[in-house]
């Protein structure tokens, strides 16, 4: 048992050390403002240094918001399988992640499912 | 016992995990960690050498820049090595997060060069080479230039970003010395501050197939009480890697969720 919580510990304190890296993305985005989207794709920006995938969603309402999803690098998402058609404009998502600390809509990406079920890449995970 | 050892594993990892996903993946966008190519995996060939017997250091690499100085050297001694003004404004930088002019697309210099990115090594596999370029991919989508024809540096120097390097071998070392750097690039992304007083001596030593050491001594007497030397390391990307064109001013909207307007940011 002790030597489980020792384990445990010292996994904490590996996955932390990330989390104290100097300037981090929540410069822009705010950790405590998960968002989850649900929309269709009006626009892709395959560029750098981020792609940007601009969301438009509707609710109970019918009320349509316009969201700007920040993502990994065109080289990130390449190396990952990615091409600039993976997401095209008209593709229903759900893309979850941080909304911007000043812009709640302007967001950045942190997982992407795609309407048939899909989970795509978005950011190299592990190494 | 066991049950609520796993309860609070998964608790605990669900805690811990959230916020590592998304700062994993900001260390990709942000300083290009993730962005790099895939590495080679582990092979038992020897380190290559060109027909001159030089060690050939050329291919695609990856690391070997990335890492704040700060966390490189013991705990605290960065703090007690620099002069008081560079401590003021390391404290005033890692206050104001997002004002690292990495970060407006400038070019981070050439300690991170190597960092994040892919990068290439292209050595003249000719004797009598010349120069040594190193070429990043990523950010300012930038290179450097090593002068490796036994020439000195210039008297006084204009101070650029990459400034100017001269190499030699020291047996299967590449030794390169910069000087006549500017004062515009934080030397690190954890903000370390230097003058144009700067001078970095790197060792590069591939000490196998897959992995090369930079070791890299910094002597600022403008900003640090004394030399220190931190090292870094890179890994050779799959045989099937070349680096990738990135230009960070094409679409950079830093800040701007932020509710900032920066330099080279687009609305």
């Amino acid at each position: 048992m002790r030597r489980e919580l020792t384990t445990l510990v010292a996994s904490f304190i590996v996955l932390s050390v990330p989390l104290a890296a100097h300037h981090s993305w929540t410069a822009d985005y705010d950790a405590a403002k998960p968002v989850t989207v649900k929309g269709v794709v009006t626009k892709v920006e395959w560029t750098n240094p981020h792609t940007h995938f601009y969301i438009e969603s509707k609710d109970e309402k019918g009320t349509v918001t316009s969201w700007n999803f920040e993502m990994a690098s065109t080289l990130a998402l390449e190396r990952g399988g990615w091409s600039r058609k993976t997401l095209p404009v008209g593709a229903e998502v759900t893309i979850s992640g941080f909304g911007g600390r000043a812009v709640t809509e302007r967001a950045i990406a942190s997982s992407i499912m795609t309407a048939d079920g899909r989970s795509l890449f978005v950011a190299k995970p592990g190494n | 016992m066991r049950k609520s050892l796993v309860v609070v594993v998964a608790v605990s990892i669900v805690g811990v995990a959230l916020p590592f996903v998304a700062q994993s993946q900001d260390l990709g966008r942000r300083l290009g960690g993730e962005n790099g190519p895939r590495r080679a995996a582990a092979v038992d060939r020897p380190v290559p050498k060109l027909a001159d017997g030089k060690v050939d250091l050329s291919g695609v690499w990856s690391g070997g820049g990335d890492g704040t100085i700060e966390r490189l050297l013991k705990p605290g001694e960065l703090d007690g090595i620099m002069l008081p003004w560079a401590k003021k404004l390391y404290a005033e930088r890692n206050a104001t997060d997002g004002l690292d002019p990495y970060f407006t697309c400038m070019p981070g210099g050439p300690l991170r060069i190597t960092g994040g990115f892919g990068w290439r090594l292209v050595q003249h596999p000719t004797t009598n080479s010349t120069h040594i370029f190193m070429l990043q991919e990523g950010n300012a989508h930038t290179y450097r230039q090593i002068f490796v024809d036994g020439r000195k540096h210039p008297e006084d120097p204009s101070p650029t970003w990459y400034g100017h390097s001269i190499g030699r071998w020291e047996g299967d070392t590449l030794v390169i010395d910069t000087i006549g750097l500017n004062d515009k690039f934080w030397l690190d992304s954890g903000g370390t501050p230097h003058t144009e007083q700067l001078h970095m001596v790197e060792r590069y030593t591939r000490t196998d197939f897959n992995t090369l050491r930079r070791e890299v001594t910094i002597q600022d007497p403008g900003a640090f009480t004394r030399p220190f030397t931190v090292t870094f390391t890179a890994r050779l990307g799959t045989p099937d890697s070349e680096i990738l064109e990135y230009i960070c001013i094409e679409n950079n909207q830093y800040g701007l969720a932020q509710g900032l307007s920066l330099p080279n940011a687009k609305k």
